[in-house]
């Protein structure tokens, strides 16, 4: 393919919502060690409830209203933190596809830019602080790379670049030191320990990238 | 887990439609959603203040909306946040075309709501200013990561009376921030509380045992250990106040001995006079105390101690009366 339709997308965040079903379990064990012990629950919840919202809201014609929208039924669905962050990605890329009614490859790596700028304003974190900031910027990264060196990047392209510098993102979370919310109460205990918020991020671009390979 | 409850996943709404139905000519919800509770007696041109945070604190949060406090409240489901989506409807019912206060605990997930409902709102050109309680000195030596307890009663009292009076937004925010500024809390637990929809405490404490600088969340506190008496408990916890907010001889404070849930009324007096010994040794005036239950964590088992240095101004917004469905002071 080389187009996505507004019709696309609900399918595109069904697969985010499938591999979050997915990995319930295992982000929130993850969770419990560091924080409350939701994070599995809040992120197959929120993704869930997109799916068939986007479907609704499909009727406006335009990716940026719909991706805005989509962002605060998340917000309002689950309003805890990493649901707050992960609906301030959404809406930042909403805002950065404003008047788009199809999206080309390229966008992608828009798209992932600009969920990593929605994190870092809403959630005032840098890059380093042991958050899913660490995986998603890796992953934006790697995808502006691509698509800047390789014009004729496929969709399929851009999004495993984007998974590829995120799973480095993950990964170097083991050495950082937690600096906000609970988990910086447990920080002690991180070290040699990936991110679970970081990890949630690098799913989250995995079940973009599995609507574009399937 | 023992608990009058029906379902653990109906507790937070359950538990509203009981308090609507019971003051119907007091509060009120918004938008259609219970957790949009809002004063039913707004007064035009009155700065609107609005709260928020978790179910399992009673009477924070919501307990706070009323007359000579505030204006409303996010009500989110037990220890989680409200959505920003909520707390715009709240601003949008309860703001009376003199701005709006937001009036919360410093915790992540409020404060990044609470940010994006000020975006909300100043899209309808709505004027909000932000201000997080972060009085809990044991969660952090660094002032601005300190988690929100108790203190913030003086904050509500502050800016409940400016705003009664009819004070600017920013007069309100500064009377807030004032309070705020001066006021410093240190908690101890002695049991654990259980979250509805989890069944079991997040923590275990040993029969002899309690936990001090513990958060209202069950966040840990600096130690574990034997029950220590309430003279033992106020010298350690107002020591640990003065190293963080010194108080000359002679100066003033007022007082709140806070039970967090479970915690006999009797105790918390017997602490109110531990702590009054302590300050008094220590050559400071003790203005007013409030004893009782204003910040709890369901059916913890234990105590905060609050103190707020005050002058003239502060004295006059605590003395302010206040009607609420939960608290009254004449």
């Amino acid at each position: 393919m080389d187009k996505l339709t507004i019709g696309d997308v609900p399918e595109m965040f069904e697969k985010v919502a499938e591999i979050f079903r997915e990995k319930k379990e295992q982000l929130c064990e993850m969770d419990a060690a560091m924080g409350d012990g939701d994070l599995g629950l809040t992120m197959s919840k929120g993704y869930g409830a997109l799916p068939g919202f986007l479907r609704e809201t499909a009727v406006e014609g335009e990716i940026g209203k719909q991706l805005m929208k989509a962002g605060m039924k998340m917000q309002n669905e689950v309003p805890s933190t990493m649901g707050t962050l992960m609906s301030s990605g959404i809406m930042q890329a909403g805002k950065a596809f404003k008047g788009k009614t199809e999206l080309v490859p390229a966008d992608m790596a828009t798209y992932v830019t600009a969920f990593a700028e929605g994190i870092q304003r809403r959630g005032k974190c840098a890059l380093g602080d042991r958050t899913i900031l660490d995986s998603v910027d890796a992953g934006a990264r790697k995808a502006v790379a691509l698509v800047e060196s390789t014009p004729d990047a496929t969709f399929a392209d851009v999004m495993a670049a984007a998974v590829d510098g995120a799973d480095e993102g993950v990964k170097a979370t083991k050495d950082m030191i937690p600096r906000f919310g609970k988990a910086a109460v447990h920080a002690a205990k991180a070290k040699g320990v990936v991110d679970q918020g970081a990890l949630a991020g690098y799913y989250m671009l995995l079940g973009l990238k599995n609507y574009f390979v399937s | 887990m023992k608990k009058i409850i029906n379902a653990p996943e109906n507790y937070t709404d359950e538990m509203l439609r009981g308090i609507y139905a019971s003051f119907p000519d007091k509060v009120k919800y918004a938008a259609g959603d219970l957790r949009c509770y809002c004063t039913a007696r707004k007064k035009d041109g009155k700065v609107a203040i609005i709260t928020g945070g978790g179910t399992g604190h009673l009477p924070l949060f919501l307990g706070y909306v009323g007359e000579g406090l505030i204006d409303g409240c996010g009500v989110g489901g037990v220890f989680q946040s409200p959505s920003a989506e909520q707390i715009y409807h709240i601003a949008k019912e309860v703001e009376a075309g003199a701005g709006v206060l937001f009036l919360y605990g410093n915790y992540t997930g409020d404060v990044m709501n609470f940010d994006m409902a000020s975006e909300l709102l100043e899209m309808d050109d709505i004027a909000t200013v932000s201000l997080a309680g972060a009085d809990d000195v044991l969660s952090s030596s660094n002032v601005e990561a300190r988690r929100g307890v108790a203190g913030i009663y003086f904050m509500y009292k502050a800016a409940g009376a400016k705003a009664a009076g009819m004070g600017s937004l920013e007069e309100v925010a500064a009377a807030a921030k004032k309070a705020g500024d001066n006021v410093r809390t240190v908690g101890f637990a002695l049991t654990p509380c259980v979250i509805p929809e989890v069944g079991r405490s997040n923590f275990e404490l040993a029969e002899n045992e309690m936990a001090f600088g513990m958060g209202i969340h069950g966040e840990p506190g600096i130690w574990n250990g034997p029950v220590k008496t309430a003279d033992e408990l106020a010298a350690e916890a107002i020591d640990e106040i003065l190293k963080d907010m010194p108080l000359a001889e002679g100066d003033e404070a007022a007082l709140l001995i806070n039970g967090l849930g479970a915690t006999s009324i009797e105790e918390l007096y017997i602490l109110n006079n531990s702590v009054r010994e302590r300050l008094a040794a220590k050559g400071v005036k003790v203005y007013r105390s409030w004893t009782g239950e204003y910040a709890t964590s369901m059916e913890m088992m234990g105590a905060s101690i609050s103190v707020c240095k005050v002058d003239e101004e502060l004295k006059g917004y605590f003395d302010y009366p206040v009607d609420t469905p939960f608290i009254c002071q004449r």
